[in-house]
């Protein structure tokens, strides 16, 4: 039995449109998603923004009830037998929402561990070990409104393992960490995966789920457009390489030349402080260099470097240089 | 057995927890300055005003009015905010993510209120006979504690109805304020309800409170806890029919936001 199966889930939300003349607009989230995930899997899913990845962990952990198509969770309908499905899951929305700001981190946890049913003398232990593990070891009995964002995100991985899930759904869990933090928490991730959970990851850092996903659905608009390996996606661009060209303020006439060559299949520019990165997707690996050089004639150009293809290029092609 | 001992155990923790959660006051001088300042002038007010209009006899049937509605502060505002405030701490989503028994949820909100609400009502007639001359010496005071406790139960019934509101809109707050002042008028804390009119005597009659009020003036003034049981008995139906609307409501608004992806949306 897969720990998760999901077909042909589908998420129509009905948003109500102006304030005096209402109209009613619908809008397909998550259009037609079947994927499944097996046991001890890391499963990774990514896509752009609004693509309906939170939609759809929404719906796996039963907070949303979809539109059309079903999803069980180790074996249990994600409608049907809701309980049964909350019980065996734990689940993160990224971000600091979502504790009792009011209350202390371990009073946090020992609440949500009454509602999950476990035993005041288990969680009595548990709560400890967990706040070790996530890193907040004598910060427990402080009040949670004085933590900082990561603080809080950490607490929220303390939250969700409390009842001891064997199934975990982390959307965007590392959003706003700094690169400590995030790789600490990285770290527990690959920890739980050794005590063989079954974890469905959403990120937008793609060395991230490089690194961590066994497998790697990509979505767009509400549809699996890919589903395969890290290295099985990668091989989607084995063709390509990437010219990364460091530059100074680039004009739009000269991006325009650029975009314009024939060689080059996709262009991404990323801004970093003074400077920006064109990433160019080429078939023609160092060869192209000169003739992206003579595009760029005129303007200040930094380092040049030529490299094989990474995920987050198989991504842009595949998103369609969209993200 | 042990499951038993084990479930009244999750359930205090959970009660304890979820009212310092989401009520218990930041600081303790907030939480005293509710509990002692609050009924007093409260009570001096409407006491002042009261026998100024109608003469000084009188006194008592303010004080017992006051003092006992002072338990809405609990039952209304305490009890909102307990049902209420997961909305704005972003936590609908981890909590309906729980297999937690809804009911004891939603009934461990309140627990705690009707304790504090009880409280608040003593603390309240002890003012009034510091201060005040309320006269208890003819009072069975088992029979009034247990009125106490069940006008506050049932003032809670209606809070966490009215907390259930809270959920499905953001402006309850001002509904509330509403809602406790008319209890002022409607409960009869400071105005005979023969003297209301009709309309507003119906409405005194399906409210929470009137009867326990009533069933407080009748024991400070030497009626014996059979004479008032009707009136007890009554109150309590109230505050449980209250309360099982709001329970209704409570579970109704978690298939409606799972159905409309409104969980999260404040
Ligand atoms: N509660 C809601 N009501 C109406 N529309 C919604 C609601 N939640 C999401 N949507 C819409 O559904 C689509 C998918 O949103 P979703 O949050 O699932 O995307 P996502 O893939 O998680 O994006 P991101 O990477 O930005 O988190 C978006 O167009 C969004 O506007
Ligand atoms: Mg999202």
């Amino acid at each position: 039995m897969n720990a998760i199966e999901v077909e042909h889930l589908r998420r129509v939300y009905r948003a109500q449109i102006g304030v005096f003349n209402r109209s009613i607009k619908e809008v397909v989230a998550v259009d037609d998603i079947s994927f499944d995930v097996k046991q001890g899997e890391l499963f990774g899913l990514l896509g752009p923004n609004g693509a309906g990845k939170t939609t759809t962990i929404k719906m796996l952990t039963t907070l949303l009830i979809p539109t059309g198509g079903s999803a069980s969770i180790a074996g249990f309908d994600a409608v049907k037998q809701a309980t049964d499905v909350r019980r065996r899951i734990g689940f993160i929305f990224g971000g600091e929402r979502g504790l009792y700001w009011r209350l202390s981190g371990d009073d946090n946890l020992r609440y949500f561990a009454s509602l999950y049913g476990v035993d005041p003398a288990v969680s009595k232990k548990r709560i400890p070990y967990l706040m070790e593990l996530v890193g907040l070891k004598g910060r427990g009995n402080e009040r949670v409104g004085g933590y900082s964002r990561g603080m809080k995100q950490r607490l929220h991985v303390a939250r969700t393992l409390l009842h001891d899930p064997d199934i975990l759904f982390l959307d965007e869990p590392t959003i706003g960490l700094d690169p400590v933090g995030a790789r600490e928490f990285r770290s527990v991730i690959l920890n739980l995966q050794s005590q063989k959970k079954t974890i469905l990851l959403t990120t937008h850092y793609m060395f991230e789920a490089d690194a961590l996903s066994d497998r790697i659905a990509i979505i767009n608009k509400g549809c699996v457009i890919a589903l395969d390996t890290p290295g099985g996606l990668k091989q989607h661009v084995s063709d390509l390489s990437v010219v990364e060209v460091e530059t100074f303020g680039t004009s739009e006439e000269a991006l325009g030349k650029l975009r314009k060559l024939p060689f080059v299949d996709a262009l991404s520019v990323e801004d970093r402080e003074q400077k920006q990165m064109l990433l160019i997707q080429t078939t023609r690996g160092a060869e192209a260099v000169p003739d992206v050089m003579n595009a760029l004639e005129g303007q200040r150009v930094g380092s040049v470097i030529v490299r094989e293809p990474t995920l987050e290029d198989a991504y842009v092609r595949l998103v369609g240089g969209a993200a | 057995m042990n499951t038993i001992i084990k479930n009244t155990r999750l359930f205090w923790q959970g009660t304890l927890l979820s009212y310092r959660a989401l009520f218990a006051w930041l600081r303790p001088v907030t939480y005293m300055a509710s509990k002692i300042i609050m009924p007093l002038a409260q009570m001096f007010f409407f006491v002042f005003l009261g026998t100024y209009a109608s003469g000084g006899k009188n006194a008592s049937f303010f004080v017992i009015g006051n003092a006992i509605q002072i338990t809405s502060i609990s039952g209304i505002f305490g009890v909102t905010m307990s049902v209420g405030g997961d909305r704005d701490a972003g936590t609908l989503p981890y909590l309906f993510g729980t297999p937690a028994n809804r009911f004891m949820i939603f009934f461990g909100r309140a627990f705690m209120h009707v304790i504090d609400g009880a409280i608040g009502v003593v603390i309240a007639l002890t003012w009034g006979v510091l201060l005040m001359g309320l006269d208890l010496s003819r009072t069975d005071m088992p029979a009034l504690g247990l009125t106490i406790l069940i006008t506050t139960f049932s003032t809670c019934g209606l809070g966490l109805l009215m907390g259930c509101l809270s959920l499905l809109t953001a402006n309850v707050m001002f509904v509330n304020n509403f809602v406790y002042f008319s209890l002022l008028i409607f409960s009869g804390a400071n105005v005979a309800i023969e003297s209301l009119p009709a309309w507003m005597q119906v409405v005194s009659n399906i409210l929470p409170l009137t009867r326990g009020i009533a069933a407080s003036r009748a024991l400070v003034g030497g009626a014996s806890l059979n004479d008032i049981l009707p009136l007890l008995i009554t109150e309590l139906g109230i505050g449980l029919i209250y309360g099982f609307v709001g329970y209704v409501l409570f579970a109704w608004f978690e298939t409606q936001a799972k159905q409309r992806g409104t969980l999260e949306t404040v």
